[in-house]
């Protein structure tokens, strides 16, 4: 089910009514959560949620004999099997094909006459999210940095949490296990916040990705032809500008629906394209998949700990993996490499130039980051190598007779929006959307509440599926 | 912060923006329709598994689309036929589904626009990509995309501000259509497709009736006729016509439906004037239609062949008014009738 469709405004009322109604006590509606969790799922492709609930079973099993086991060897047996089911999903379902792909084209190069038919298996919608989310609960419960989930409802809702089980955020069990183990209930000014939260996502995913940005980067991205500067640029800005609308768009929505219901779940984004550098991005830009990374897997592979060439080591792998998750495809490898680079030359420059940031050396520096950033989305939105080489090199005004896709009125379109996008996070960079709200005047946030409010209701989304559900 | 006051604010402003919205399109002539999308399709594909011997299901693009009326033939039948046929679309990815993926041992009559049924069997290519994704679309669609589209048909019917067709961009008023009509010169240098409007009625079983502003207002009429002389003179080139790989893709499927016992007719519906001519310099009849007869031996009924078909009102050249789309049909049961290949009519 998508938050931009109008199946899901009646599952969140019914759902709020018996969230809200005497009727349920707080077990009662966590297992009404769990229930609608699994509904809201289903409605997509039923037979999945047995993967869901293979995953349920098995860290919930797996996190109780860590937290109670001491045998070391025992102990990281049981870690094992939890890290084979949930990476073996992931194997299967979302890189099943891409390695048999890479395995026949290898076994080809070799001379080996090697022919296999695609699999062509079913990704399920939110598949990366999920078993990230389960995995950390029992590295964390074998590291003895949490205690595992004190009944099986609390766990199998914090598995299941309808909110962000597609799509993030990656919440840590600590962060969200903890918040069902009393009765939980929002305020009417978090209640009204939640649903502010809502709308501004849903004005982001469905006004300004879909209805705006949208058409322009698939035109550009979909040219047969090496294209004009202004034409490359407008369709990576575009890019740039969809994802994270598509994205953020995605993560306010839960958050401010979880908010709601009265649970508090962390941020994911926080202005990324007002970056001073690629370490400020990460801090910034899906924050749960970034400190994830970080936490379990550059820190595992020895972080800083080892010395700089480790590091740099360590750094790439994460970047490269990281991007492998986005998707089962070696332009999502080269995305991460790029980010990899990025940090890499980050830290090297660091050591030879000290600037003192200020206003306007921090805008250029942004400005800078932001440029970089975008030649990295023209991989990530390419289907091909040759379609992200050919648009590069647009880009630095290689194909000064290029093909003209779009219209004059696109192109100002894109730079306006895109223009304004980098103002507002500039200006956000240093704060934060509630401390904004709490400055401004109650009439203020009415009307920009209501505009977004028609906005979206006279872009009637014909319910466009979320970018990240993919991956 | 008094986010009570701001909420109150924004339902309020919200509401009366949507109101004032909807009033602003009504007092433009819009009115509500149902939306001619691929869930509406899907809903009446899956009709297809329901169907007995006696039944009809439609293919075929706009003309049969627009020329057969799916009323008039149930009240004359007893039958209401599953109309599957879209605007631009080649026949045979749907009449592949029907031949291949169903049972369905009825009667299949096949609207047959030689330009687009005999253009081409490339999948990427719009006449056959566009059903192809309806017919994936019936097969992939979730339990949540069919609750929506319920949810969504009662807002159809009554607001305005849903009026929406697909590629009708002109005529459409959701936020990204009004976007797409805004032009600042033509810095592609492409050609400009004229504004395209809307100019049938479709019902809830997609039935579409012809506006009848297209009889009335003749500068209306104009415009649609100016996208049709746009799409085969202006346009991009379109590449020639694949009669060998049309023919053949559709025959293997006819093979299947026949086998089963059930019928498949060819029909011609009618095109005017400088349509017409385009037309049949395109695809002239004797190496297209005639031959497709011929090699595939079935029924069929090309409206130059029968006097009743003569002299009727085509506003736009390629599509029936609505009265006259009740006098084809009834014409045509009528043909069929004699021709014994309607066995149920309700006056029997």
């Amino acid at each position: 089910m998508l938050f931009n469709s109008l199946g899901f405004i009646v599952f969140l009322a019914v759902v709020l009514t018996l969230y809200y109604t005497p009727l349920l006590n707080w077990t009662g509606k966590k297992l009404m959560l769990l229930l609608a969790s699994y509904v809201f799922y289903g409605l997509w492709n039923p037979p999945l949620i047995l993967l869901l609930w293979i995953s349920t079973m098995v860290d919930w099993t797996a996190g109780n004999q860590l937290a109670k086991e001491e045998r070391p060897r025992v102990r990281k047996l049981w870690l094992l099997l939890s890290l084979v089911v949930n990476l073996g999903f992931l194997a299967f379902f979302k890189y099943g094909d891409f390695l048999l792909e890479n395995f026949t084209a290898m076994a080809n190069g070799i001379g080996w006459d090697f022919k296999a038919r695609p699999m062509d298996i079913i990704l399920p919608m939110g598949i990366s999210f999920y078993t990230f989310q389960t995995m950390s609960y029992t590295i964390d419960i074998y590291k003895r940095k949490t205690q595992p989930a004190r009944t099986f409802l609390d766990f199998a809702l914090y598995v299941t949490f309808f909110p962000q089980l597609v799509a993030g955020p990656i919440v840590r069990a600590k962060e969200l296990v903890t918040q069902f183990y009393e009765a939980k209930k929002a305020n009417a000014q978090q209640f009204l916040w939640g649903l502010f939260l809502l709308t501004l996502g849903l004005f982001q995913k469905v006004v300004l990705a879909d209805t705006l940005l949208a058409s322009t980067s698939d035109t550009v991205f979909g040219a047969k032809n090496a294209l004009n500067f202004w034409d490359a640029w407008s369709g990576t800005l575009a890019f740039s500008g969809q994802i994270f609308f598509d994205f953020a768009g995605y993560s306010t929505c839960a958050i401010g629906i979880a908010l709601m219901l009265g649970i508090v779940l962390p941020d994911n984004f926080m202005y990324p394209y007002a970056s001073i550098g690629f370490s400020d991005l990460w801090k910034r830009w899906h924050i749960s998949l970034s400190t994830w990374l970080r936490d379990y897997l550059y820190i595992p592979l020895g972080g800083n700990r080892y010395g700089i060439t480790r590091m740099y080591v360590a750094l790439m792998l994460t970047m490269l993996l990281g991007g492998l998750w986005h998707g089962a495809a070696w332009t999502f490898v080269v995305w991460g490499a790029l980010h990899g680079l990025y940090l890499v030359g980050e830290r090297l420059l660091k050591k030879v130039i000290i600037i003192k940031i200020n206003v306007f050396n921090g805008i250029l520096l942004a400005l800078l980051t932001y440029t970089l950033v975008n030649f990295s989305w023209v991989f990530f939105r390419a289907r091909t190598f040759e379609t992200a080489k050919t648009m590069v090199a647009s880009m630095f005004y290689m194909h000064g007779d290029g093909a003209k896709v779009l219209g004059t009125f696109d192109i100002v379109k894109v730079f306006t929006v895109i223009g304004l996008l980098f103002i507002c996070h500039w200006v956000m960079r240093s704060t934060s959307l509630k401390a904004v709200s709490l400055k401004t005047k109650p009439l203020a946030l009415g009307l920009v509440w209501g505009i977004m409010f028609f906005l979206i209701a006279i872009s009637q989304s014909g319910g466009e599926q979320f970018i990240y559900f993919q991956f | 912060m008094n986010l009570k006051q701001s909420f109150i604010i924004a339902f309020v402003l919200g509401m009366v923006a949507i109101a004032s919205w909807e009033a602003y399109w009504r007092s433009q002539g819009k009115t509500p329709t149902i939306q001619d999308d691929e869930a509406l399709w899907a809903q009446q594909r899956a009709r297809v598994d329901q169907l007995t011997q006696d039944d009809y299901i439609f293919t075929g693009s706009s003309r049969i689309h627009f020329d057969l009326q799916l009323d008039l033939w149930e009240s004359l039948t007893g039958k209401l036929p599953v109309q599957l046929a879209m605007g631009g679309a080649s026949p045979l990815p749907v009449f592949r589904d029907i031949a291949r993926n169903t049972d369905f041992n009825g009667t299949v009559i096949v609207g047959i626009t030689p330009p687009l049924f005999f253009s081409t069997t490339f999948p990427q290519a719009p006449p056959i990509s566009g059903p192809q994704e309806r017919v994936d679309h019936f097969y992939d669609r979730t339990y949540a995309q069919r609750f929506n589209h319920a949810l969504s048909k009662p807002l159809q019917r009554n607001l305005a501000t849903m009026h929406s067709y697909e590629d009708m961009l002109a005529g459409n008023v959701d936020l990204k259509s009004l976007l797409q009509t805004v032009k600042w010169g033509n810095r592609t240098g492409r050609p400009q497709m004229p504004p395209f409007y809307e100019f049938g009625e479709l019902s809830e079983v997609r039935n579409v009736r012809m506006l009848d502003r297209m009889e009335t207002d003749p500068a209306f009429a104009q415009s649609v006729k100016d996208v049709w002389m746009f799409c085969l003179t202006g346009g991009p080139n379109m590449p020639p016509p694949d009669k060998k790989g049309t023919m053949a893709f559709f025959l293997e499927d006819v093979a299947l439906i026949t086998q089963r016992g059930g019928k498949v007719i060819l029909l011609r519906c009618p095109s005017a004037m400088e349509f017409r001519e385009i037309e049949s310099k395109i695809t002239p009849r004797p190496q297209f239609w005639d031959e497709l007869v011929q090699v595939s031996g079935l029924p069929a009924y090309h409206f130059e062949d029968y006097p009743q078909f003569q002299g009727l009102n085509l506003p736009e050249l390629s599509h029936l008014s609505g009265p006259d789309a009740d006098v084809f049909t009834r014409e045509f049961i009528q043909l069929l009738e004699k021709d014994q290949l309607i066995a149920n009519r309700k006056s029997n």
